[in-house]
């Protein structure tokens, strides 16, 4: 089972020499929707934006979250009052039923308050749960959006982060609204109970409150940096086990030792400056949370001297250990752990993805012959033009195979007409239309690596847009390609296909027939039928071929260049045009490959 | 003691004054929140009844405040520190180890897991010690709290015991529940996650055709099911949230009415009430306190996946140094588990081509022959010299390796292919490349010559120069296919070796026209290097000077391709695989 994955992967890397090419078109993608970004910062406020939204989108919920939490701290208002009238007019007055009713209702206040909690973490969840939606919704898109840049590691970990943020995301709602509610409670409380105390209990609370606040910057600063400290060392770490057999075979030991020796004292150094700070953060809570109660008693023979009984006073110290401390410490968890982690995850997925890039209106062309206009394209400022100063015409109807080397420039080619890459200089034009500005539908690309889904046959059949008349089409293409088998085997159109089922083979024949339907007059094979065996890769190509229209193949075997009408040799920035014969007289590179690429058995 | 155990024990010894700072910190924070509601107490007795003593105790609770508010400070600025401190060194040593023990690590281990044990799990061994504290601080004052209270009335104590089993009861029910709905909803996760990997696997046709929203849907169809399941989550969690969150303070109040009567038939004074009442609360918390105990047991589990790796065995090299020589290998009576090799030499500078069906020992030949495994039995000799008594720089210089699917080390492009003439060049070429280094990169002179040769050899030159900076590229910005990726290797291979090179299947990714080019390369390598190919070409094997044709485990047969030809059984061996 192992070695059968392993044979497969070998397969698909040793068709798969253009790769890197269009990893490379999907680099320049990004490149082009990066210059067209005004500020690199946009998606971060973008993020945000996002928890805003998420928070103002239902305000509904939101009324009845807040209405909820008046009723979750009812308990925070009541204890002081309840504690002290039991004490006072209760139990110290040997009238244990009046301090006995007055904690009945204390608990009965608890009893309300923990339904009430109960209703507030479901509204807090149908805020937090369309958040999670909008963020996976955005991870998708930007990834779908980058292409082939990413792994399916990436995604895994892109998902790991929109969750952590989800739960974050509830938490400082959670948190921060229980906070609020609870000291509004306890400032009326000791308002109505002893308002001399307020002036003990609350220049101290508010004192740690800002300290908090203070420290909070720099611990999600430090929060961050360790946190990319630590993924730099776990990518280094992945590297380094990744390529130890490399590593001893090179004796490269001690430079990898170095190496990550680095990235290890980062991290720790990281976690050290995050310690401290997070020590700064409980000293503001200690402040906030116990130098009241100190107060407090300190101020006790003055409350008492003010009138106040000892039933108030344990009263007014309830309302500081029961609520206040309680509440101000979930804030400092609530921001100081999750908000930091919310902010660092929103600011990772917002970076993840970037914002959508503007399309200018795709243009229907008239006609569908390609030309291109001295086109020079290279991959960065520093590198070798692959193309370099390039005219072609591909007339309407014509049937041209591109051959060459691996690496020459085939699928840059075949990118650069289907507009997935813009040349540096030069144009390409497609029925007079520059061809990144083409209508989609005008053209069908089908890449080495074939797009399926799940869904069933005949929905990844009408992809992108269902054909007119698909339908009725719909044998008539199978049998042309040659997929009628195919389709047998899968159990008819309607069969639910798993991607993860076919072969590759078997995907580019869906693949083949999906393009065969679409309405576009201009099809690009580049490598398309790699996969297949030469016999079924020519019943394909000879459909396409009598289906009409322009075709350009980019050839895996040269007897795709056989069938072509006319032959494009690349080689190196050397590009030639001809038939067959006149390439096998003019061209000795020509010749060599067609001494040597023999027909191939697909094992 | 289990080897994990002394592994926290060392981690512990090795983490300076952290330990102590944390054990003081721990002690004296436990301490002083257990003083806290008694000393409170007596300072608002003292108060009240106008006692003369009541500063004293209002001087206490200051201080048993300040005790346990430097305790936790500290405590949390010591647990951070030291933490990362143990971390790190464990951290450093286990990689130390694992580059050490080489290939027989990953043998032992696949990557994920040296990845996991060297960074997760150092991470909980460097926990150990903040886990132990972090327990006793905890535990201490939750279980000095009952005692407190079992003092002021045991009745009270009674009633905080049924409450705590109530809050574990509730607990255990929750984790229950919650595990059956967090399958659902992983399961909905994973079924996205697989739809948007089918789609990155169509990532050109969707940029082709323009719809990455229309795809993005597709893959976000199961969102309104994970919404769902997301739903059922919150309100198991807020169910269960709703009851362990009465207990407490259903508990603080049923202590404040049975400490209530007592206050009122005088048993009890108004202090010893406000400290009942905050006993009880602390000593509700033991469940919290309990789960720290068990982070101790994850500390220790994961100490034991540590110390796994510190079994196994790094590779011992010599101090010898080769004598002058054209590089002639011997296998002497040379066997390992899987393959038996018996007596073997290839000449100094001649080519062998080793060949055999999948799984016939081909990838272990070629380790044996530059020590990338060691024999079990006999030894393997580089120009007389058992490979064994080599230092580890002679043997690596000596020795050139290409691999199928080759990992790439370093920065950049040029690092990949000769570690040190590579820095110098992308260090001079970033971030704008000189003009005379320039000219020497484009002309293959000066320090960039072995770098841009070993490339050409390699028919890699033309593809790195087509990359964003060139040679100076760096590795993470330059995708490559699987053959791309090979010639890089084979490039490396010829920058390093001086006097083997072993190919093990290092071509197969690459098209025909580029293979032969390749090996026309290593057919007149003009450094006359021996060479050791394990290939699935004839055409490869053709051009050998000696086939070495292995079948299950053992040499089934020596001498040229074109002798071996004649045997079915040998031709038999290429079919089925690629011309």
């Amino acid at each position: 089972m192992r070695r059968q994955a392993g044979e497969a992967d070998r397969e698909r890397s040793r068709a798969g020499e253009a790769d890197r090419e269009r990893s490379r078109a999907g680099e320049a993608d990004r490149e082009r929707s990066r210059a067209g970004e005004p500020d690199r910062d946009r998606g971060r406020a973008g993020a945000t934006v996002g928890f805003w939204r998420a928070l103002r989108r239902e305000p509904r919920r939101l009324a009845a979250m807040g209405l909820w939490s008046v009723l979750e701290a009812a308990p925070a208002f009541l204890i002081g009052h309840a504690v002290a009238r039991a004490i006072e007019d209760g139990f110290a007055r040997a009238e244990p039923v009046t301090g006995l009713a007055w904690l009945a209702a204390l608990g009965v206040a608890w009893l309300v308050a923990a339904v009430a909690a109960r209703q507030v973490v479901l509204c807090v969840a149908a805020v937090a749960e369309p958040f999670r939606d909008d963020l996976l919704a955005h991870v998708v898109e930007g990834t779908l959006r980058q292409g082939d840049r990413r792994d399916s590691a990436a995604v895994a970990r892109a998902t790991l982060q929109v969750e952590l943020a989800r739960d974050a995301f509830a938490a400082v709602v959670t948190t921060v609204r229980g906070f609020a509610f609870t000291v509004v409670s306890v400032v009326l409380g000791l308002v109505t109970l002893a308002p001399q105390a307020l002036a003990l209990v609350l220049p101290p609370f508010a004192a740690g409150l800002a300290l908090f606040l203070a420290s909070l910057p720099a611990l999600a600063r430090r929060q961050r940096t360790f946190l990319l400290a630590d993924e730099r060392l776990a990518d280094a770490m992945t590297a380094m086990t990744g390529g130890l057999r490399d590593i001893e075979a090179c004796g490269l030991q001690d430079r990898a030792y170095e190496r990550l020796d680095r990235q290890v004292g980062d991290q720790a150094a990281a976690a050290r400056s995050l310690a401290g700070v997070t020590a700064a953060r409980t000293a503001a809570l200690a402040v906030g949370g116990w130098l009241p109660v100190v107060l407090v008693l300190a101020g006790t023979p003055w409350l008492l001297d003010g009138g106040l009984g000892a039933g108030v006073i344990v009263g007014t110290l309830a309302y500081v250990t029961q609520s206040l401390a309680p509440a101000l410490g979930g804030l400092v968890q609530g921001l100081g752990v999750s908000g930091v982690r919310l902010a660092a995850t929103l600011r990772r997925i917002a970076a993840s993805a970037p914002p959508t890039p503007q399309r200018r209106p795709s243009l229907r062309p008239p006609s569908c012959d390609v030309r291109l206009a001295s086109v020079t394209f290279a991959y960065g400022p520093h590198s070798a033009p692959v193309l370099d100063g390039l005219d072609l015409v591909i007339p309407e109807g014509d049937h041209l195979a591109v051959v060459g080397p691996s690496g020459a420039g085939k699928s840059t080619l075949a990118a650069l007409v289907s507009g997935l890459l813009r040349p540096a200089e030069g144009e390409v034009l497609v029925g007079g239309v520059p061809a990144d500005r083409l209508d989609p539908a005008a053209r069908v690309l089908i890449p080495q690596e074939a797009y399926v889904f799940r869904g069933t046959l005949a929905e990844n059949l009408a992809y992108p847009q269902p054909p007119a008349g698909l339908k009725e089409r719909l044998d008539e293409a199978v049998a042309a390609v040659g997929v009628r088998e195919l389709v047998d085997a899968l159990g008819g159109y309607e069969a639910p296909l798993d991607p993860a089922a076919l072969s590759a083979g078997q995907r580019q024949l869906v693949a083949l027939v999906r393009a065969y339907l679409a309405p576009a007059r201009l099809v690009i094979l580049d490598e398309a039928t790699c996969h297949l065996d030469p016999a079924a890769e020519a019943r394909a190509e000879s459909a396409f071929a009598r289906r009409g229209g322009t075709l350009i193949v980019v050839a895996h075997r040269l007897t795709s260049a056989l069938r072509a009408r006319r032959i494009l040799l690349m080689d190196g920035t050397r590009v030639t045009v001809g038939t067959h014969d006149e390439l096998t007289r003019v061209s000795p590179l020509y010749a060599d490959l067609a001494g040597h690429w023999h027909p191939e058995p697909v094992s | 003691m289990l080897a994990g155990d002394r592994l926290v024990i060392g981690a512990v010894r090795r983490s300076g004054p952290w330990p102590a700072v944390l054990a003081v910190t721990a002690v004296v924070g436990a301490a002083g929140e257990l003083a806290i509601p008694y000393l409170v107490g007596r300072t608002v007795d003292a108060f009240v009844t106008r006692q003369p003593d009541g500063t004293p105790w209002l001087a206490l609770s200051a201080g048993a405040v300040a005790a346990v508010v430097a305790g936790e400070s500290l405590g949390v600025w010591a647990r951070g520190a030291g933490g990362a401190y143990a971390a790190a060194t464990l951290r450093r040593a286990v990689l130390r180890h694992v580059l050490g023990a080489g290939t027989a690590a990953t043998r032992r281990f696949p990557g994920g897991e040296l990845v996991t044990r060297a960074g997760l799990n150092a991470e909980e061994v460097g926990r150990a010690p903040e886990t132990v504290t972090g327990a006793l601080a905890l535990l201490v004052p939750t279980v000095g709290a009952l005692i407190a209270l079992t003092l002021i009335a045991p009745v009270l104590t009674l009633t905080l015991g049924a409450g705590i089993v109530v809050i574990l009861l509730v607990l255990r029910a929750f984790l229950r529940a919650s595990t059956v709905i967090s399958g659902g909803y992983q399961q909905v996760q994973g079924e996205i996650a697989a739809r948007l990997v089918d789609a990155m696997e169509g990532a050109r046709t969707i940029a082709a055709a323009g719809t990455a929203a229309q795809e993005a849907r597709r893959v976000l169809a199961p969102l309104p099911r994970l919404r769902a399941h997301g739903m059922s989550l919150w309100r198991a969690n807020a169910g269960a949230a709703v009851q362990s969150g009465l207990v407490v303070p259903l508990l603080e109040v049923a202590v404040l009415i049975a400490g209530g009567f007592m206050l009122a038939s005088g048993r009890l004074t108004v202090g010893e009430l406000y400290a009942a009442a905050r006993y009880a609360v602390l000593g509700a918390s033991l469940s919290t306190s309990l789960g720290f105990v068990g982070g101790l047991a994850r500390a220790r589990a994961a100490a034991e996946r540590v110390a796994e790796i510190f079994g196994l065995t790094p590779v011992a090299h010599g101090t010898r140094t080769l004598p002058p020589g054209p590089g002639t290998v011997e296998f002497r009576d040379v066997a390992v588990d899987g393959l038996t090799v018996g007596d073997l030499t290839l000449p100094g500078g001649s080519v062998t081509a080793v060949v055999g069906r999948s799984g016939s020992g081909k990838s272990l030949l070629a380790a044996l022959a530059g020590r990338l495994a060691d024999p079990g039995r006999g030894a393997v000799l580089l120009d007389g010299v058992p490979l064994r008594e080599l230092s580890r720089e002679e043997l690596r210089r000596a020795i050139g390796y290409a691999f199928e699917r080759p990992v790439l080390v370093g920065e950049t492009v040029s690092e990949a292919i000769a570690p040190e003439a590579g820095e110098a060049v992308s260090q001079a070429i970033a971030p704008e490349p000189g003009e005379a280094l320039s000219q020497a990169i484009a002309g293959g002179r000066g320090e960039a010559a072995p770098v841009v040769e070993a490339a050409r050899a390699a028919c890699a030159d033309a593809f790195v120069r087509r990359l964003p900076l060139g040679y100076g590229t760096p590795l993470r910005d330059a995708p490559m296919s699987g053959g791309e990726r090979q010639r890089l290797g084979l490039a490396r291979a010829f920058a390093q070796g001086e006097r083997l090179l072993v190919l093990d299947d290092a071509t197969s990714s690459l098209d025909t026209v580029t293979e032969q080019q390749v090996s026309r390369a290593l057919t007149t390598d003009r450094r006359a290097r021996t060479r050791l190919i394990a290939a699935h070409r004839p055409a490869t094997a053709a051009r050998a000077d000696q086939v070495v044709w292995l079948d299950n485990g053992a040499v089934r047969a020596r001498g040229p391709h074109d002798v071996l030809w004649q045997d079915p059984a040998y031709r038999a061996v290429f079919q089925g695989t690629e011309p």
